[in-house]
């Protein structure tokens, strides 16, 4: 959906063309890229589910409300040490997990596995 | 700054993966924030970012998308493509100059497009994770984060949540995968500081020097009253006048038994001697307690065994070995000693000591059997050895174990006696031996008898010092005993049903010899030789039935001990129990 302008701060309930359905505040739009910035559920503390969608594939929307820009500007910081640091561990993370994913298994099977292996504190993947 | 563009071919439509470095991107992306790397502290707010060439609006909507995709970095995040597949990684970079593509990182297929649906989602088999997966704007459908901190609030809180949350586990602080070389291992080196040995010299001065009891201190400390007795746990000392005496022939016997030659290696590296200067003893031979018979000085531990079964059969055929044993008496000698676990001369009630390994002893005994009167107790050591060597290349009989009857006081002819007056001579003497401290440590000749029993020089173990006991080194012979003449026609033993003593719980395949409470003149030596009640099942017993007999057969039992059930019925195979033999290392204390 070209040339509508996406104001900060409206709660839009959208439909995407694969499927999906959800609401969420708009927290920006980037005409260029064509992305919308949308904050789902409500702003329940510091942390908030985000969504970036392409605007293309927006199949239809419609406005619930508007309300106040949901990002607050003065809070706005990063700190890249952090993020990296964060990233790193988030690989480790992953890398010990993936060890825990079976290639080749079934969804189902892999459900199963990681049930029975809550049983256990250290479960060998094979 | 570097514009170079990044490249997104195309590709299927279930998006790709890409094995492809994506430093490029995310240092952009840095650097499009204008961010340096040393810059710790927190950063403007996205107002303040100049990014691109967007102005306006767009500049700020830019802005923010820019900030909320940075805030997403390394934060797991769910991407639905094109296909309708879905990916979910670690967010790692964003083409932010562009059109947003992005990079992830250990992303999976979670849902694959191309199968439709009933089939995508029972069908859908897991695939390995991607490092890195870039998926191009063209794909890009949306980004789905949850808990995401977008604000100062959230950061601050995070960093703490993450370090809770996050185990570090071996493998991945190791992060084996990434290494695959073996360190190279280097064998430690004290520090300059350390003391050679520190204080291990005072550590073990006598606890009555120190000027602490410990039973003391713990009783004041928290009350625990000791129950300790010294004497519980280690013999009885004998304090009294003779304390002095005793001291001294304790340290006499204790240097003796340090100075002894060994051939062990671990022995002498205890004692300081450096037995081996080829270096093919590597560190597994010097420390290890795997024993595996090896290299020239262990060698005779297998001789031995070959020895024994020789011996073993020599008895069990007749001895046609004559030439044989006589050209090979060292070696031979141990063999038979060894085959003779002999327990000492009745008379000594040292039944403890010659086990180890006294081949000589033992096999002098053996060959002299018995209960001889004329023991010349005077013979020194040496001279019974050579005697042994000579008779022995002379007599097969090292091999000939005639039984005695403790309680009979018959001289109890065993159908080979070694006879001659040289074997009564050597048991003599070697009961004096038993008595008398060793003073030369045949070691020299010992050296050769590597017996299975013994501990390589345990011959030159004074038998006294082998005893627990201080107690004065009697001779127990009896000098006054008639002398022993061999009667050949004597009625063999039968033992009564009932044996004279109690069985002494003794570990399976030991014999245990108990000792004539009364030195006796006839001295009764039992065929078999068993272990001294103190260490069941350290030796080996080897007990030789007399096999292939001359004269009438007869049957021997060890009237005191377990039995092996054998009777030797004269012309039949004998089976012979051997026991495998045990190095046994150290002293029969």
């Amino acid at each position: 959906m070209e040339g509508e302008e996406f104001a900060v701060g409206c709660f839009l309930s959208i439909k995407t063309t694969l499927g999906d359905e959800f609401e969420g505040q708009i927290i920006s739009f980037d005409r260029l890229s064509n992305i919308l910035v949308l904050q789902e559920g409500l702003e329940s503390g510091p942390r908030r589910n985000i969504r970036l969608l392409k605007a293309n594939y927006i199949k239809e929307f419609s406005l619930l409300r508007q309300d106040e820009d949901p990002l607050d500007v003065k809070k706005c910081f990063l700190d890249l040490t952090s993020l990296q640091a964060r990233e790193d561990s988030a690989i480790r993370q992953a890398e010990a997990d993936s060890e825990r994913f079976g290639v080749g298994v079934t969804s189902e099977a892999q459900t199963l596995f990681d049930a029975l292996s809550k049983t256990e504190s250290c479960v060998a993947a094979f | 700054m570097n514009m170079q563009q990044v490249v997104f071919p195309k590709s299927s439509a279930n998006g790709f993966g890409r094995q492809r470095g994506d430093r490029e991107v995310g240092a952009r992306l840095e650097n499009k924030m204008q961010l340096g790397k040393s810059n710790q502290g927190r950063i403007q707010t996205t107002g303040a970012l100049a990014v691109g060439k967007t102005v306006g609006n767009e500049s700020f909507s830019r802005d923010r998308l820019v900030y909320l995709t940075t805030c997403l970095i390394g934060h797991p995040v769910e991407v639905h493509v094109k296909s309708g597949s879905i990916y979910t990684g670690i967010f790692h970079a964003t083409d932010a100059e562009n059109d947003f593509g992005i990079i992830l990182k250990m992303a999976r297929l979670i849902k694959d497009g191309t199968l439709c649906g009933y089939k995508a989602t029972t069908e859908f088999v897991s695939k390995a994770p991607s490092k890195i997966l870039i998926i191009p704007d063209k794909e890009l459908v949306q980004i789905i984060a949850k808990d995401v901190a977008v604000t100062r609030d959230g950061f601050a809180s995070e960093p703490q949540n993450e370090k809770h949350q996050e185990i570090l586990i071996d493998s991945a602080i190791s992060q084996s995968r990434h290494v695959e070389v073996e360190r190279e291992l280097e064998p430690w080196v004290p520090d300059e500081d350390d003391l050679q040995c520190p204080e291990l010299e005072n550590i073990f001065d006598g606890p009555w020097n120190r000027n602490w009891d410990q039973f003391e201190t713990n009783q004041k400390l928290f009350g625990v009253k000791s129950t300790f007795n010294e004497e519980l746990y280690t013999t009885k000392l004998e304090r009294g006048p003779q304390t002095r005496e005793l001291e001294k022939e304790a340290m006499r016997i204790a240097r003796e038994i340090e100075g002894e030659d060994t051939q062990d290696l671990h022995l002498a590296e205890e004692r300081g001697v450096d037995l081996h200067d080829d270096f093919d003893i590597d560190e597994e031979m010097r420390y290890s307690s795997v024993y595996r018979g090896r290299g020239v000085d262990d060698s005779g531990y297998e001789e031995e065994e070959d020895i024994l079964l020789d011996s073993h059969n020599i008895e069990t055929f007749g001895d046609s070995y004559d030439s044989l044993s006589r050209s090979t008496d060292g070696v031979r000698m141990p063999s038979s000693s060894s085959l003779v676990d002999d327990a000492p001369s009745s008379q000594a009630a040292i039944s403890e000591d010659l086990n180890c390994s006294r081949p000589n002893d033992q096999a002098r005994q053996l060959a002299s059997e018995l209960p001889s009167k004329s023991f010349s107790v005077s013979d020194s050591e040496s001279r019974i050895r050579d005697k042994l060597l000579g008779e022995h290349g002379g007599s097969s009989d090292g091999n000939e174990f005639p039984e005695k009857q403790s309680v009979s006081e018959k001289p109890n002819s065993s159908g080979k006696l070694s006879e001659g007056p040289a074997s009564s001579k050597a048991t003599g003497e070697m009961h004096s031996a038993n008595s008398h401290g060793q003073p030369d440590s045949s070691t020299s000749s010992n050296s050769d008898y590597v017996g299975t029993v013994s501990a390589s020089g345990g011959f030159g173990l004074s038998p006294s010092s082998s005893m627990g006991s201080l107690s004065s080194e009697k001779s127990t012979l009896n000098p006054h005993a008639k002398e022993f003449k061999l009667n050949p026609n004597a009625k063999s033993f039968t033992p009564s049903q009932t044996p004279v003593r109690p069985l002494s719980p003794v570990s399976d395949g030991s014999f245990y010899y108990q000792t004539q409470m009364s030195p006796l003149p006839h001295m009764h030596m039992p065929v078999s030789f068993g272990i001294g009640p103190s260490f069941p099942g350290h030796q080996p017993v080897i007990f030789n039935p007399q096999v292939a007999p001359i004269q009438s057969p007869q049957a021997y039992f060890h009237p005191n001990g377990p039995q092996y059930g054998q009777q030797m019925v004269l012309g039949q195979r004998q089976v012979v129990y051997y026991q495998p033999e045990m190095q046994y290392k150290g002293r029969d204390y």
